[in-house]
């Protein structure tokens, strides 16, 4: 089972990018557990995850993260295009290379 | 509605990622760096502008009457593109404040 955290400003768009890559991954046969939070959240949230995915509007929280993660887990940026679009196999993609093809 | 979240998608990831372009920009200029830091404040408005775009017309759809029905998503949206215009207005502010600083060479 791999755990997915999504993170921006409330956690409510990306709560919407987190359906569509619960999608993808039942499409894929993949078992995650996919969910988001408003960035104050991840401090609380950051022991029982493999990858953490920031969403572009908190981008500038990257290296604070990093930092708080003791860059243990990766933390990444989402790609804007993929989330003006809501992709969610793209962001899926992005968050299994993260952590190498999965676990 | 789906072609409406798109729109919305897409503000909220551009005006996010100006507001990220400026908080770089107050970094780069709080180390030294004033011409990174204004740089990065010009890159900022180049998404800033785009997610103005499709926001003002979402507002002539309305105003003409052609308007879709307000979402407490688009709320989100607008509040993360106000949240990244006050920053730049504050960030413009102080790299200014910062680039007087570097100069009398205190920190």
């Amino acid at each position: 089972m791999i755990h997915i955290l999504l993170a921006c400003a409330s956690g409510m768009s990306t709560s919407m990018v987190v359906k569509n890559m619960e999608k993808a991954a039942r499409d894929k046969g993949i078992e995650a557990k996919i969910w988001a939070v408003p960035e104050v959240e991840v401090e609380n949230e950051k022991d029982h995850v493999d990858v953490i995915l920031l969403g572009p509007q908190v981008s500038f929280l990257e290296d604070e993260v990093k930092t708080m993660v003791n860059n243990k887990i990766p933390v990444a940026v989402i790609d804007m295009m993929d989330y003006g679009k809501m992709n969610g196999e793209a962001v899926l993609n992005q968050a299994l290379e993260l952590i190498g093809g999965g676990k | 509605m789906e072609g409406l979240e798109e729109k919305i998608f897409t503000i909220i990831s551009n005006v996010g990622t100006a507001k990220g372009r400026y908080v770089a920009a107050l970094n780069a200029s709080k180390k030294g760096d004033i011409s990174l830091a204004n740089q990065l404040i010009k890159d900022g408005d180049k998404f800033l502008i785009e997610g103005h775009k499709i926001h003002s017309k979402l507002v002539q759809q309305e105003a003409s009457g052609e308007g879709e029905s307000i979402s407490l998503l688009l709320i989100h949206a607008e509040d993360q593109f106000m949240s990244a215009e006050t920053v730049k207005l504050l960030v413009k502010e102080l790299i200014e404040v910062y680039g007087k600083i570097n100069k009398l060479g205190i920190s």
